[in-house]
């Protein structure tokens, strides 16, 4: 029953059926053809054999015919050809049949009628000829010559038929059995990772049969899956880890509180404390959604065309006070037309990320620009916010986007670590990605937009193809 | 003022209506949505404080929408864990009036909830607004605090004229973010304090008597009471 259910055993009746639809295509018209051929010939032979004798009545009348035909009774072969002249009360003068055959039509012509030479009814092609005076001439020959031969013909087809059969059938349990062993395989391995175990991959060999190529698939398919688990372990590794620390300390200050019970002052104050610190989760909370959110791709249905310049006027405006406050240069550099589809808020909030993030890692008293270019031709946008401050390592730049990352520079600088990732998620959701430059000294932080949004952007497809993980969507 | 709260959660519920009683409001409670729209479309409020998921059947927003169409225009205020902009979006098309997404804090709530109370009674018509000696012409864009001329920049301006028209009542942080710069995200720094002291810097920093107030934990109120 298995068997009767595998694509094998339908891929081999298929193959045998198609085969005996060959061959029965080949035979049928070599049959047609052969048959038609024997039969017009004989009929052909019996014509011209009734023509000759009808000529020797001619010439000789009624007695010469009979001594003619007799002459050639004698002659022939026995049973090979059957020769009859009747009178015009069909009454027989000669030949090597008894008696006129009953069952053969009254108007001369050609026909094929069973008749019985001696050894039963047989199958007799016959011509039959009127002479003048009213005789009759019967000119017949068995056909059953030919049925041996017709035999044949039908039992080397069956013969063909029943070894195409076998060579099918056999063929189909040959396929099944590789294939069942390649699909064991395959399905021992998965079940491993069912398990648990995302270390395994499908074997694979050089050959680029079907199944190889779709093992390779699936091994890509694994080794992003793994990616993208690592990936999850690592964030909520890190989710714990930042959670930890404000969690630990509003325990600590609300156990001290129940504890010491302190004036009423104080306790309020240590209260005002507790809150900050919840706030603090919260905030990082609040982050952590903003980029699923953005990472969903769900904003990019509320696309609308925004001018990245007014964008950036307006966080320079917002941010300007506080660079102003800390005696630092906010400086606004515009140039060329600079419209995009896109979030104007996610925009804001990236560029405002940029922004704090330079004047926080900057020393007072220093110029940040932040520059809009537009370039018509190409209908890029490129947006930059530069500084002159510790800039970030080399080795850690493709680090910085990734979630929760702190360089050593912001170790004592207040922040979750989520700022850089929310704004190469806002460029990679407008088909960007975020570019950290060197400024010499300080950071170049770079993104170009384009007017046209692709849905995979760039540096997502390098990261499907090199199978690179940094920064994939992992949040539900 | 008459508050009604329509919320499911037993702990945010005891903290907003004791704090509503505490701020001198009284505040009716619905757990479920039926008991919610019963008490909506029967009971006159000031305003209503809507959760979104809600036990039984009917929920916030439908609530919001069967409200809006039988013509009933209290304000509300939507009180939702869905924290998403689209969420946000779908709660106002329904006819909410405001969105804040839990957690939250009380000061929040309550600002938020006499903002809207503000609104609701029409003000927006005026085109000069008044607080003590400070003055705001907005056809003409003119500022005087007694009988001295203010320049203010656009922004300030628009600062100015949201706390002139939230007078006596205290805004937050948020709300100055998301009313005078359409920013709704959290800038991680306390960049609207430095906008606000910038501008207490220009309508009180030479007067006897300081308008522009900051309220601990909460925000900020301009008034002329003590």
């Amino acid at each position: 029953m298995k068997f009767l259910r595998s694509s094998a055993l339908t891929l081999a009746v298929g193959y045998i059926s198609l085969g005996l639809a060959a061959l029965a295509l080949f035979a049928a018209p070599l049959w047609y053809a052969w048959h038609v051929t024997i039969q017009e010939g004989r009929n052909e032979t019996l014509q011209s054999d009734a023509l000759r004798l009808t000529e020797v009545f001619r010439r000789e009348g009624a007695p010469g015919l009979v001594s003619y035909i007799d002459t050639r009774i004698g002659m022939q072969i026995a049973g090979e050809r059957q020769l009859l002249l009747a009178d015009a009360a069909l009454k027989p003068l000669a030949g090597n049949l008894a008696a006129w055959p009953a069952n053969v039509p009254a108007e001369p012509g050609t026909y094929t009628v069973r008749l019985n030479l001696g050894s039963g009814l047989t199958d007799v092609a016959v011509v039959h000829a009127t002479l003048p005076g009213g005789y009759h001439l019967l000119v017949a020959r068995d056909t059953a010559r030919y049925a041996p031969l017709e035999r044949r013909f039908w039992y080397a087809l069956a013969g063909a038929v029943a070894i195409l059969s076998v060579l099918g059938a056999f063929g189909g349990i040959l396929i099944r059995r590789a294939l069942m062993t390649r699909i064991h395989g395959i399905r021992q391995t998965v079940s491993a990772i069912i398990q648990g175990d995302l270390s395994h991959r499908l074997l694979t060999h050089q050959s680029g049969d079907e199944l190889n190529t779709l093992s390779q698939t699936i091994n890509g398919m694994l080794d992003q899956i793994e990616k993208l688990v690592h990936g999850i372990r690592n964030v909520s590794n890190s989710i714990a880890h930042d959670l930890r620390t404000p969690l630990a300390e509003l325990r600590s200050r609300l156990e001290e509180l129940a504890l010491t019970r302190p004036a009423a002052e104080q306790t309020f104050a240590e209260i005002d404390a507790a809150v900050a610190d919840v706030d603090r989760v919260i905030r990082i909370f609040n982050a952590l959604l903003r980029l699923a959110e953005i990472d969903s791709g769900l904003r990019r249905s509320g696309f609308v065309s925004v001018d990245v310049a007014a964008v950036a006027a307006a966080a320079v405006e917002f941010y300007q006070p506080a660079a102003e406050l800390r005696g630092s240069n906010l400086l606004l550099q515009i140039s060329g037309p600079a419209p995009i589809r896109g979030d104007p808020v996610l925009l804001a909030q990236a560029l405002g990320n940029l922004i704090d993030n330079a004047l926080k890692y900057t020393p007072d008293d220093s110029t940040i620009v932040v520059a809009v270019r537009g370039n018509a031709d190409s209908g890029s946008v490129e947006m930059v916010v530069a500084d002159s401050g510790a800039g970030i390592p080399e080795a850690q730049k493709l680090k910085a986007v990734e979630r929760f990352f702190r360089g050593d520079a912001s170790r004592c600088t207040p922040g979750v670590g989520l700022g850089l990732s929310l704004v190469d998620a806002v460029a990679r959701l407008h088909g960007s990605e975020l570019r950290l430059e060197d400024n010499h000294p300080g950071l170049r932080a770079r993104i170009v937009l384009t007017q046209d949004t692709p849905q995979i952007t760039r540096a997502a497809r390098a990261n499907i193809e090199e199978g690179e993980f940094h920064h994939e969507p992992v949040y539900p | 003022m008459k508050v009604l709260l329509v919320e499911d959660n037993e702990r945010v519920t005891q903290f907003v209506v004791k704090g509503l009683q505490e701020a001198g409001h009284t505040a009716d409670h619905a757990g479920n949505g039926r008991d919610g729209m019963f008490l909506a479309a029967s009971e006159p409020y000031d305003v209503i404080i809507m959760d979104r998921m809600l036990p039984g059947e009917i929920d916030g927003l439908a609530i919001i929408e069967a409200l809006r169409k039988s013509g009933k225009r209290t304000p509300i205020l939507i009180l939702s864990a869905l924290s998403e902009v689209d969420e946000r979006i779908r709660g106002l098309r329904a006819g909410g009036d405001d969105y804040l997404t839990k957690p939250f804090a009380f000061g929040e709530l309550l600002a938020r909830i006499d903002a809207l109370t503000r609104r609701a009674q029409g003000e927006n018509a005026q085109t000069k607004l008044e607080v003590a000696d400070l003055r705001v012409d907005l056809l003409t864009r003119k500022v005087t605090r007694g009988n001295r001329s203010l320049t203010l920049q656009p922004r300030e301006f628009k600062l100015l004229e949201y706390m002139m028209r939230h007078a006596d009542q205290v805004v937050t942080r948020t709300m100055l973010l998301e009313n005078v710069w359409d920013y709704h995200f959290d800038p991680q720094t306390n960049v609207v304090d430095v906008h606000i002291s910038k501008l207490r810097q220009k309508i009180d920093a030479d007067f006897e008597r300081p308008l522009l107030r900051t309220v601990r934990n909460a925000g900020y109120t301009l008034t002329s009471h003590d």
